[in-house]
């Protein structure tokens, strides 16, 4: 279980509706159109997103009373510590296991959520996307110790615990893409992300790591690279985990402007 | 006959949690082509959500802890019918395994003077876990999936394996599909390292992912490798109840270490009516004492919510089961009863146990620092698995290798805390030196086609028209009769009822229907999971019914003691000829005269 996501504490939905109507955006496969359908369930207590969708799926009849498919929709650990189940819930990004149906009637006011899958990953089916674009990323940053591990490794390096903790916060990364979700740069190749620029930042910090330290930022120069950030700030908003992207992103920035200028004297 | 596409690899990995990613980067370390197949995303898997560390004595924290320490230590937990092998190896091997994860990029928490932190857990005579913060699997998995990446492992995500193939008796690759298209891949390969985790799901409360059903268990068997303690399911007592989609989500033993207590629906605090003979000198006898151990205070003894894991399981389902359990079939967890004894009540639950403050906040509404808990039993851990060589990992089958939690042997009758992770790391590695090392020494396979059209057909078999049952029907009514009649408490009676009910589950699961097409669809992933899932729920019922005694985790209502004469063997099973199940028992070798010398010297 991971840290409180910003979420406040809130009321009690003090009036819940009878039913709730679910709005599932689905789409059959990757060429096919998009389109909607209502589910409506009775309302209980404590329903989350993740229980609502495994009603309609064991039952899986519209509000209208017409059969149809289940619902797809990705789902683990159902403790927002895995990230699989990301998806768009009344046009924020969030997990759905951690989305509970009173907060976002609260929010919303009726008794109407919305689900639609993440809209900057290629849409499989439904409410499922193709996470691998965050995979390639990682490996553009070489985010990852560059040691085959075939020697007497040791008792290891002292790290105090403060250095510990500024590599902690980047390292609960679960890459849920929620960040990218919610970036307006990251589209169309355009600019690789936060996600990937927290893990250059963690992996500059690591002892062996900082080996590596200027092919990331390399990366980091490239077309798609930091420079692209609008500094909308949306990422660290949206972080499940608190991940401070924002600084990564000044830090590294910072470390890419030194590294650029320095190459710039080499050359 | 639908298409296949085929795929080559020297060694193939099933399973991308800890031991499959570690055994995919040993193997690909050693020069060996190497795919690794995930049957969801790479780093979801069942491991992130493993949260107290992995146990390795680096003797960071108490310099008297030692490898001869730690494997008493998991032998005395696994009520001395571990593989004593493995529980050598597993305790040299886990403090290299730690600090090379650490080299690889993992952070762990550390202790003034920089060094990596250990902590204190049960059964663990000194601090040994190795952690950071309560998400020491997210850790492990981040680490292990950023250092995979770059290795030329050819991953493959969303692929389902259906059933293993072989060339005589040797493993020659395995059949799958791909969920998203619905397409079938064949994978040939000189050696198959099995990692696919445990079988939670075949229970109605557990705290496993939605993966864990057993997948890895079920090809082993069904191939023709032997399955052993299955009988040895570990059941955490406090686990969530409600909602119902996070029923089983662990609440962990924290909550009580810092004074919350369990109370029945009259509101009676039901642990002290119930205190084993053999714990009541260290039990407190009234709430105050037990209050002032949570506490910290040394001349107090701890009370009954602290009692062993399996005695508080048990006592939790007696008070369901009479009749005295919460509106939702647990019984109620209070730590917000403490603001009668401190005045910063609310604050220091949330400084102790922020993570257990906001998975109730977050995913039940409920704030624990001022209402009750719902909580009950929730399986945990599976113990039993496939057999295989405590060196190579090597199964009863030439070329299939197994590791983690699939794998039977380390943990015996019940895991230590921490053990799990320290596992995956040690027997994971070893699993892949081994596979790449049989690779290289052995010839080529021949995928045998006629096997490869068989279970193809097989597994479309839930689109046939005249199929009805619902897939997900059967699934729950399955893990219904586990949790009611092989779960915690056991009986012979109702576990032959089990048996007899596991046939007529088999008989619907043949009339299982998957609605709509091959693409993406979970009711036909649902359905196949079906033969797994009853695979491993008649191997834990048959097991559970050979083994006529109370040990470890499994506990008999009709033979509550533990028999010296029964500590000799472990219960095996197998496929025979006809297709049935059978089972065995394998004597225990005798233990290494030094090794025993240590279980002697540590008391």
């Amino acid at each position: 279980m991971s840290s409180n996501n910003g979420n406040k504490i809130k009321a009690r939905l003090t009036d819940p509706p009878e039913t709730v109507r679910v709005r599932v955006k689905r789409r059959e496969r990757p060429d096919a159109p998009q389109y909607v359908e209502t589910f409506e369930i009775p309302y209980r207590r404590n329903l989350n997103v993740i229980s609502v969708l495994m009603e309609i799926r064991k039952n899986p009849v519209k509000a209208d009373g017409t059969e149809t498919t289940p619902p797809v929709w990705d789902m683990n650990c159902l403790e927002q510590v895995c990230g699989i189940c990301t998806m768009v819930i009344n046009g924020r990004v969030r997990q759905s296991c951690s989305a509970l149906i009173d907060d976002i009637l609260l929010e919303a006011g009726g008794n109407e959520v919305v689900l639609e899958p993440m809209t900057k990953f290629p849409n499989v089916r439904d409410l499922k996307v193709d996470r691998s674009p965050m995979f390639d990323h990682l490996k553009k940053v070489h985010a990852w110790v560059e040691l085959d591990g075939y020697h007497d490794l040791g008792p290891g390096p002292h790290t105090p615990q403060e250095t510990q903790q500024e590599r902690y916060a980047y390292s609960r990364c679960m890459t849920c893409g929620c960040c990218l979700e919610a970036c307006p740069q990251y589209h169309d190749d355009n600019y690789i992300g936060p996600q990937a620029i927290a893990q250059v930042r963690l992996f500059n910090m690591h002892p062996t790591g900082k080996m590596n330290r200027d092919e990331r930022l390399d990366a980091m120069m490239d077309d798609d690279g930091i420079a692209n950030c609008g500094n909308s700030q949306n990422c660290v908003q949206v972080c499940p985990m608190n991940i401070p992207l924002t600084r990564a992103i000044y830090e590294t920035n910072r470390e890419v402007t030194v590294h650029g200028l320095f190459g710039w004297l080499r050359k | 006959m639908p298409e296949h596409d085929s795929f080559e690899h020297d060694v193939i990995v099933i399973g991308a949690g800890g031991a499959g990613l570690r055994a995919a980067i040993e193997a690909s370390a050693q020069g060996v082509s190497v795919g690794l197949i995930c049957k969801s995303l790479l780093g979801k898997a069942h491991t992130v959500m493993a949260e107290g560390g992995m146990a390795a004595a680096i003797a960071n924290v108490d310099e008297r802890d030692n490898w001869k320490v730690h494997f008493s230590d998991t032998m005395r937990g696994g009520q001395y019918v571990n593989n004593w092998k493995m529980a050598e190896l597993h305790a040299k091997e886990a403090p290299d395994r730690v600090r090379e994860l650490e080299a690889w990029g993992a952070v762990f928490d550390r202790t003034p003077d920089g060094k990596i932190l250990q902590r204190n857990f049960g059964g663990h005579k000194y601090p040994r876990l190795a952690h950071v913060g309560d998400r020491t699997g997210l850790e492990m998995i981040r680490t292990l999936q950023d250092h995979g990446i770059h290795q030329g492992i050819e991953v493959h995500m969303e692929v389902t394996v259906v059933a293993l193939l072989k060339d005589g008796d040797r493993v020659a690759g395995a059949l799958a599909y791909e969920r998203e298209k619905g397409r079938f891949r064949v994978f040939k390969a000189k050696a198959v390292v099995l990692a696919t985790g445990g079988v939670g799901r075949a229970f109605k409360i557990s705290s496993n992912s939605w993966e864990y059903t057993g997948d890895g268990h079920s090809l082993a068997y069904h191939a023709g490798a032997e399955l052993q303690d299955m009988e040895f399911v570990q059941f955490h007592p406090t686990g969530m109840v409600f909602p119902p989609s996070v029923r089983g989500i662990l609440v962990t033993e924290g909550v009580r270490g810092e004074g919350g207590i369990l109370k029945n629906n009259r509101g009676e605090r039901f642990m002290f009516d119930d205190i084993p003979d053999l714990y009541k000198d260290q039990t407190a006898d009234n709430p105050e004492e037990g209050w002032r151990y949570t506490q910290g205070d040394k001349s107090a003894r701890r009370p009954p919510e602290l009692l062993t894991r399996d005695h508080v399981a048990r006592c939790i389902v007696r008070e369901i089961r009479e009749g005295r359990g919460s509106p939702n079939g647990g019984v109620f967890l209070d730590i917000a009863w403490i603001k009668e004894k401190r005045g910063d009540a609310e604050a220091h639950i949330k400084k102790k146990l922020p993570s257990m403050y906001h998975q109730f906040k977050q995913l039940a509404d409920i704030d624990i620092t001022k209402e009750p808990m719902e909580v009950g039993p929730t399986t945990h851990y599976m113990m039993g698995g496939i057999r295989v060589d405590a060196e190579t990992q090597m199964s009863t089958i030439p070329g299939l290798f197994a590791a983690g939690e699939c794998a039977v042997g380390l943990h015996g009758a019940n895991r230590l805390g921490g053990n799990s992770l320290s596992d995956l790391l040690v027997f994971g590695k070893r699993a892949g030196e081994f596979a790449a090392k049989f690779a290289a020494e052995n010839g080529g396979v021949t995928i045998d086609n006629a096997q490869v059209d068989d279970e193809t057909k097989k597994a479309l078999a839930p689109f046939e028209a005249s199929r009805t049952e619902n897939p997900y029907e059967i699934q729950a009514d399955l893990q219904e009769m586990m949790q009611d009649k092989v779960g915690i408490v056991r009986k012979e009676e109702e576990m032959l009822e089990a048996v007899a009910e596991i046939g007529e589950l088999w008989k619907r699961t043949a009339n299982a229907k998957a609605p709509g097409n091959v693409e993406y669809n979970p009711g036909w992933h649902t359905a196949l999971d079906l033969e797994n899932l009853l695979t491993v729920s008649e191997a834990i019922a048959r097991s559970a019914i050979e083994r006529r005694e109370s040990r470890g985790a499994q506990f008999r209502e009709d033979y509550p003691e533990k028999k010296p004469e029964l500590a000799k063997f472990n219960v095996v099973v197998k496929k025979a000829e006809d297709g049935s199940m059978e089972v065995s028992r394998a004597t225990i070798p005798e233990i290494a005269p030094e090794l025993s010398e240590i279980i002697k010297e540590m008391g």
